[in-house]
């Protein structure tokens, strides 16, 4: 019965609550915001002193981001690009960089150029790009997502890139595992003339053009090379994992609270009008369609991340 | 029941003023769905907006008081954590 009366205060303005549902209340609304909070802690540092999280482990294969990129080139009227498996090659080496080093970016923290893999894979290249994509569970969503940001896109869309390579890399980034898409778009230096090739770069983000040096160092691309890169990845000490996507637990949580809330609005804002209940307070209508906003906002957006 | 719906029809031109502050903020949102810096931005101008426009709502009906900016800054705060969490976990 006790705790009847409990929900009741917390849902139902009456006596108890001075005619206004208790999760109303400053105090009500500040603890949903502090468990909201308090849960997001969890699920960044949970990694970091225990069990690591399963994030976004997704199936997606190189030759189908591939095919879905040249499907968008030739929808834009361009050729398709040429799968170079010295690109593939490339990229799998700057996705297992990433996930050595800990870092999600186009430049390494010390400094490394996207293009520095490029050339450590012999690849000499007139033009060269690179997008990134991270915790998407298809390969048509991340392509969607590149093909909606303008910078992406003009990487996806140039004609004068001939050449593609991608890697799908899986591995532990800041405590959670996630899948790592790296696209490299290039166009080889053919120029017969002995003088200093330049290399015109357009990534996504970084706009800087830079020169190259003439003469690379090449190195093979060979299997051993290939198998070697994704398992420096260091192996994981003892660790359990906790199966659970954060993303979609914080997304399910969020619209489990503003949904809550939602309804308590609701019911308040209705029992308060049939009473004929005059109060101090903020207008239902307004805190309902705030709240529904946040509800779209919550639906709207998806897992994964590009840069 | 009655008195809401009047309520709201009374309050029409503010609300629908509203609307589109939220209205232009999911369309942000939705737009720039590849930009997660601007929809931070978006986020907050639009909790912003929304707190202003309780005040300035209150003050025109005259029944503004301390207690009701607290509840409009708390919803947005609320809002805001939601949409925060959301965003950094993408």
């Amino acid at each position: 019965m006790k705790f009847a009366h409990k929900i009741a205060h917390l849902i139902f303005p009456r006596e108890s609550n001075n005619q206004k549902a208790k999760l109303l209340h400053p105090s009500g609304i500040s603890v949903l915001a502090i468990l909201l909070i308090v849960f997001q802690l969890v699920l960044t540092y949970i990694p970091r002193i225990g069990p690591s999280i399963l994030g976004y482990a997704a199936n997606i294969s190189p030759s189908e981001v591939i095919r879905l990129t040249n499907e968008k080139r030739s929808q834009a009227g361009l050729l398709p690009l040429t799968e170079n498996p010295t690109l593939s090659a490339a990229a799998q080496a700057k996705g297992a960089d990433m996930l050595n080093r800990d870092y999600w970016a186009h430049i390494a923290p010390d400094g490394t150029q996207p293009w520095k893999f490029f050339i450590d894979f012999g690849y000499k290249y007139r033009y060269a790009g690179e997008n990134l994509a991270r915790d998407f569970s298809n390969p048509s969503s991340a392509v969607d997502a590149w093909m909606a940001s303008p910078t992406h896109k003009e990487n996806l869309l140039s004609p004068k890139y001939k050449e593609i390579g991608i890697a799908v890399i899986e591995g532990d980034l800041a405590g959670v595992d996630t899948t790592i898409i790296v696209q490299f778009f290039g166009s080889k230096f053919v120029d017969t003339t002995p003088s200093v090739p330049l290399a015109k770069v357009q990534p996504a983000v970084v706009a800087e053009k830079q020169s190259v040096s003439p003469t690379p160092a090449f190195v093979p691309v060979t299997e051993a090379v290939l198998t070697v890169l994704p398992s420096q990845t260091p192996a994981p000490a003892v660790k359990s994992d906790i199966f659970i996507s954060p993303f979609s637990t914080t997304r399910s949580l969020s619209l489990f609270v503003v949904g809550i809330l939602l309804a308590v609005l609701v019911i308040d804002g209705v029992l308060i009008s049939r009473r004929r209940i005059v109060r101090i307070g903020g207008r239902t209508f307004a805190h309902v369609a705030f709240l529904g906003m946040i509800i779209a906002i919550a639906l709207i957006l998806e897992a994964g991340q590009i840069i | 029941m009655k008195n809401t719906v009047k309520t709201f029809f009374r309050h029409l031109p503010h609300f629908l003023t509203l609307f589109g502050i939220l209205f232009a903020g999911l369309l942000g949102f939705f737009v720039f769905s590849y930009d997660r810096a601007f929809q931070v931005i978006i986020a907050v101008s639009v909790a912003v907006s929304y707190v202003f426009w309780g005040i300035m709502h209150h003050i025109i009906h005259k029944d503004f008081h301390i207690s009701i900016v607290v509840e409009y800054l708390l919803v947005a705060s609320l809002g805001l954590v939601v949409v925060f969490s959301l965003i950094f976990r993408t």
